[in-house]
């Protein structure tokens, strides 16, 4: 028998950078098929192969007897293969039948037949499990639903192959069952499903079959009965580690130098956090970070992580706990928090790190700027300006070819990474926060980055480190916390530094 | 040969690009403009039409460069025509021989330049408010604020423009020593604020991306409300030569000009998609929009057509900024 | 009991265009005994049909997030084209079919500007509106024309005892509700105005319906015209002037966002615009100040604006993402 779908050797690189290499696997009919693998690992990219969203670089697919490559996702679609996303795409000021249907309406002349139209739609609700009526606006539906709709509407053109990206995070245990219900029901309708997720035992619960991605390769695939999640964390995890981290300084010495600058109380933290919740986001969340310290925040997407630091830097609000800065309660909009001594990397350089279109000069300077100003009409003194930007820019290693006045857009990952956190460093801040400062950069620039984070924290600031990546905190971090479903649910020192261990914290239970 | 076309059209490709990237493009449209018009228009290259351009160009001047600020921060200010009426009706009423509140007083006119001046910061204020608090957007603010307040200027004045100004203040619009000075010390202030300042770099940081400013600390709310109430200001600054000029308080003052303030700006390079501007694009931009004006008038077209024509570039202006975004974005 | 705070509020907004409507009919109807007639209703819906028309063009272009500035000028082109027609003696059809064009060839025009060169929508139909309106000017020579009885004759006509304005205003509503509650380029639309992007990764062709929303308009705004003139009888060089203001006032006190994909024709526009009619009858019954007229519509068209924008703050709020259900503790 042939399989359903036939994966050989696709390759795909972004910016120089392999992202899959070589990869290879097959699904057969009537299959549910777990696929794992770390963030990174490659998995979001095979998936918009499959989506049509990417083409690949190399190799070859075949779905149902055909040869398959969609230039796009109607083409996709089209070719039977539905995508039920993580960010949903649904409109919310339709009702649930008209977003099933919205590129295909039951229709005689420009009119839609109503009754047609529902009687479909009903019948889709009825597979999926949804008792509403298929007149209800999707904005009234909770996550759950919306998600269940997503899998109605790629069975309303008949999805041979449905791909389920991390369907479960935003899901109640109700509706995480009731989901699992349906994907069995539709596997013995002989379509075939393929299920992304985080939640290991999950997969194993729900899987005929298993898919291991492990940095862009498959490192393990077979029957879901031939693994455990020991097995799995294991294959995901198992790689040799890189040499891209600074050493730090030896402890003594960074005690000593800590007591220099704290006087009598050499430990006293420079940020607390206590009992910080915000209904939906994160929940009851303590923490304290030490000058010299370098602290990292793991998790999987969703856990709360980037939410928590938002609230941190007064970007989102929090409804209960407070935060203290060397003892005294932090308040107030981002302004406010930079004056003590916050500063904060965001996950997106795009969107609210950089002013793209300006120049590398006046991102650097945004922050400071009211420090290179003179009354009364705050004046911009260019000349010591010019002076503090040369020194940022070697501090940071920029390249030196690059123009001040040459437009952000024009650089590449790293470099405007690094102008960001030249912006940032321009304020010599007490309490750096960093999330994900190394998405998108290549090797060389990343452990430049790891380097200055280190140095900052030897020269006495505390720093928390947002990341994805689990070797890039076991490599640079001295504590790790483990952020899980908004808690934080478990906290590692030096020594415990392990891998699997963390992994199976930020886990879903 | 193949070479040799592909050489000269890939030459030709970087010089047109040159010429569009360059600051001077809109200067250099001016100076073909004149020289294409001259031969046929009587009376444009004659030193009294030069004062008479110059007269139309300095409160247009003040009036676009407060454009180009908000602009710069990512908004739009519709409201400056019906500013300049207001400012102008209530600036008379302070200030005129017949029944002015200050009627023959020595102080009238400095008086009155102070409360128009005042009206048109606290006019900038309100939209900068609506638009910052009240999260209502900026076109359609300013288009409520343009109907309002020329409404309102007709309503005070039941429609009748106000005569005998105090001579003091006709001054400033009759003598061309006195205006001039006063744009051009205007335009060149917010020239100095605009590429020297703190406020001037937080505007454009606001208008590229006002997620980023807000990260990085800037107070983005203050600096958009800043650009309006500047543009309140500099629109009544305008408000004050023109009323002068005219030697009349009108209700419908400036009400035929808010296309050519929009079409100069852009046309100058100033972006409708914020971050982008400068003082002396926009003074280019005034330069070719008065000397358009200036020539249709002089050609004895009628008041429809030059409308027709200028509804005609502001849409051209608009696209020329679309295609600097996009086709000279690489 | 925090969440249902937000959510009274929210329906408050919703209604706000009908509490008003319901005030206005009190203090009209006590104010003048005539109002509660079927005349005066009647009279009131006659005078409301062009606001109404142009209003529902108005609704199909804020529904995509678009707006269209140059209605007003698209109406006086149409009524100067009418009048000239029928002052030269052309017969009803050949006049209907060549304003019916007009509408739709500006409309053609703002579409082109706005989809294939990707102008800003304010201010592309700005361009129109002072281009068309310079147009108008050009066509009647800035002259005001009175229009011969018999054109009069055809706004005061009846049909079936109904006056022929209401019957084509209930008409342009009834085809435009039907349009956009049940077709499919309706629902589309709706979709485009949600979110443009995602849209046109579903595969809907968002550059057509675009389009078809700025000719629409157009059209709706050259009906708007005729129907104007046939109560006013004359086109002034003033003709049509603020009108785009009036329209977008009636879409959006009709609970039809600025920001895209909310709101309805019916009773959303049509509700606006009877709203803002009865305004400027109630200032004509009160014997107000004629010159204080476009203060109290700018005053309803900035609460319009208000009560939408503090509506969309509210519902952005909302769909702020939680990450995760919270579990019963």
């Amino acid at each position: 028998m042939t399989p359903l779908l036939q994966v050989e050797s696709v390759e795909k690189s972004f910016f120089g950078i392999p992202v899959l290499k070589a990869v290879s696997f097959t699904i057969g009919a009537g299959r549910i098929v777990g696929l794992v693998g770390e963030n990174g690992a490659g998995k979001s990219t095979l998936m918009n192969l499959l989506g049509g969203n990417l083409h690949p670089d190399g190799g070859t697919m075949r779905f149902n007897g055909n040869s398959y490559a969609p230039v796009n996702p109607r083409a996709a679609r089209a070719a039977g293969i539905g995508f039920v996303h993580q960010e949903l795409n649904l409109f919310p000021n339709l009702n649930i039948a008209e977003n099933l249907f919205l590129t295909n309406f039951p229709q005689t002349g420009p009119v839609i037949r109503r009754g047609e139209l529902h009687k479909r739609a009903t019948a889709l609700l009825k597979t999926v499990g949804i008792e509403l009526p298929s007149t209800t606006p999707v904005d009234r539906l909770s996550n759950g639903e919306r998600q269940l709709v997503e899998v109605a509407h790629a069975l309303s053109f008949n999805a041979r192959l449905i791909i389920l990206d991390e369907p479960t995070t935003s899901l109640s245990a109700r509706e995480t069952e009731r989901l699992f219900k349906l994907v069995r029901q539709l596997r013995d309708d002989g379509r075939s499903l393929i299920y992304i997720s985080h939640a290991l035992d999950e997969v194993l619960r729900l899987s005929d079959d298993v898919v291991v991605l492990r940095d862009g390769e498959v490192v393990g695939q077979g029957k879901a009965t031939e693994f455990d999640q020991n097995k799995l964390v294991s294959l995901m995890v198992g790689r040799e580690l890189k040499q891209l981290f600074p050493k730090g300084r030896s402890l003594p010495l960074r005690r000593a130098l800590e007591s220099n600058e704290v006087g009598a109380e050499p430990r006293a933290p420079l940020l607390e956090v206590r009992k910080v919740s915000q209904p939906g986001v994160v929940r009851d969340v303590s923490f304290s970070l030490r000058r010299c310290e370098v602290v990292g925040l793991s998790g999987l997407m969703g856990a709360g992580r980037t939410e928590l630091a938002r609230i941190l830097f007064g970007l989102d609000p929090h409804e209960c706990g407070t935060i203290l800065v060397s003892g005294e309660p932090l308040t107030g909009s981002p302004r406010r928090r930079i004056r003590r001594g916050l500063a904060m990397l965001t996950e997106n350089r795009r969107d609210d790190g950089l002013c793209l279109e300006a120049s590398v000069a006046d991102n650097i300077a945004l922050v400071t700027l009211p420090n290179y100003t003179t009354s009364p009409l705050r004046l911009i003194n260019f000349a010591s300006l010019r002076n503090g930007l040369a020194k940022i820019r070697e501090a940071v290693r920029l390249q030196p070819k690059l123009s001040n006045e040459q437009p952000v857009k024009t650089l590449s990952g790293g470099n405007q990474q690094k102008v960001v956190l030249a912006k940032w460093l321009l304020a010599t801040p007490q309490v750096l926060i960093l999330d994900e400062p190394t998405r998108g950069i290549d090797v060389g620039a990343k452990s430049e980055i790891y380097q200055l984070i280190r140095d900052l924290a030897d020269r006495g600031a505390g720093v928390l480190v947002i990341s994805s990546e689990l070797e890039e905190l076991t490599g640079l971090c001295d504590r790790i916390l483990v952020m899980n479903r908004g808690r934080i649910a478990s906290e590692f020192a030096p020594g415990e530094f392990d891998r699997e261990r963390i992994l199976n914290a930020a886990l879903p239970t | 040969m193949n070479r040799a076309t592909s050489l000269a059209s890939r030459s030709l490709h970087l010089w047109a690009t040159a010429v569009l990237r360059s600051e001077y493009l809109v200067l250099l449209l001016c100076g073909v403009l004149f020289t294409a018009l001259a031969p046929f228009t009587p009376g444009l290259a004659t030193a009294s039409n030069f004062t008479n351009l110059l007269g139309n160009l300095a409160p247009l001047l003040v009036v676009a460069t407060g454009q180009m600020l908000v602009l710069i921060a990512g908004g739009i200010d519709l409201s400056v025509t019906s500013t300049i009426a207001l400012v102008s009706v209530v600036g008379a009423f302070v200030m005129n021989g017949d029944d002015g509140w200050l009627k023959g007083s020595a102080a009238a006119a400095p008086a009155a330049v102070m409360v128009m001046l005042g009206l048109g910061a606290l006019v900038g204020l309100g939209n900068g408010l609506a638009v910052t608090k009240l999260r209502m957007p900026p076109f359609i603010v300013t288009l409520t604020t343009m109907m309002f307040l020329s409404g309102l200027a007709v309503w005070l004045t039941k429609s009748q423009p106000i005569y005998h100004l105090p001579a003091g203040f006709t001054a400033l619009g009759s003598r061309l020593w006195l205006a001039l000075p006063i744009a051009a010390g205007l335009t060149g202030f917010a020239h100095v604020l605009l590429a020297r300042s703190l406020f001037g770099q937080w505007l454009r940081a606001v208008g590229f991306n006002a997620r980023t400013a807000r990260v990085s600390g800037v107070p983005e709310g203050a600096v958009v409300i800043g650009a309006y109430i500047a543009s309140g200001l500099l629109a009544a600054a305008a408000s004050v030569l023109y009323t002068a000029r005219l030697e009349t308080g009108s209700p419908v003052l400036g009400q035929r000009i808010l296309l050519d303030v929009i079409g100069a700006t852009v046309i100058g390079g100033t972006s409708l998609f914020g971050g982008k501007g400068k003082v002396l694009w926009t003074f280019f931009g005034v330069l070719f929009l008065t000397l358009l004006d200036n020539a249709l008038n002089l050609l004895g077209l009628s008041h429809f057509t030059i409308m027709m024509v200028k509804g005609g570039v502001i849409v051209l202006a608009a696209l020329m900024d679309t295609a600097r975004n996009r086709w000279l974005a690489t | 009991m925090r969440k249902s705070a937000p959510r009274l509020l929210l329906s408050a907004l919703n209604h706000a265009t009908l509490f008003l409507f319901i005030l206005v009919l009190i203090v009209f109807g006590l104010l003048s005994p005539k109002f509660f007639t079927v005349a005066g209703l009647t009279n009131l819906f006659v005078q409301a049909s062009s606001t109404t028309v142009v209003g529902v063009g108005m609704t199909f272009v804020l529904l995509t997030a678009g707006v269209d500035l140059s209605v007003g000028s698209i109406m006086f082109v149409a009524a100067a084209v009418a009048g000239k027609l029928a002052l030269g003696g052309t017969s009803l059809p050949v006049a209907l079919l060549a304003i019916v064009s007009i509408g739709l060839v500006f409309g053609l025009l703002n579409a082109l500007l706005v989809t294939r060169l990707a102008i800003i929508a304010f201010i592309s139909t700005l361009g129109t509106l002072y281009a068309g309106r310079g147009f108008g000017l050009w066509l009647t020579q800035t002259r005001a024309m009175n229009l011969p009885d018999n054109f009069l004759a055809l706004g005061a006509s009846k049909f079936v005892g109904i006056p022929t304005p209401l019957i084509i205003g209930a008409f342009v509503v009834a085809f435009a509700q039907l349009t956009l509650t049940r077709t499919s380029f309706g629902r589309q639309l709706y979709a485009v105005g949600n979110n443009l992007e995602a849209a046109r990764k579903a595969g809907l062709n968002t550059r057509l319906l675009l389009a078809a929303v700025y000719m629409l308009s157009g059209l709706c705004a050259a009906i708007g015209g005729i129907l104007s003139l046939a109560q006013l009888g004359a086109v002034s060089p003033t003709f049509g002037t603020n009108r785009e203001f009036t329209a977008i006032a009636a879409a959006v006190l009709g609970g039809t966002s600025l920001f895209g994909g909310r709101g309805g024709v019916f009773p959303g526009t049509v509700l606006g615009a009877l709203l803002i009619q009865c305004v400027e009858n109630g200032l004509v019954i009160l014997n107000a100040d004629p010159y204080l007229y476009p203060l109290v519509t700018a005053a309803l068209i900035f609460l319009a604006v208000l009560l939408d924008s503090t509506r969309s703050r509210i519902l952005a709020h909302w769909a702020r993402r939680k990450i995760f259900v919270e579990d019963a503790v």
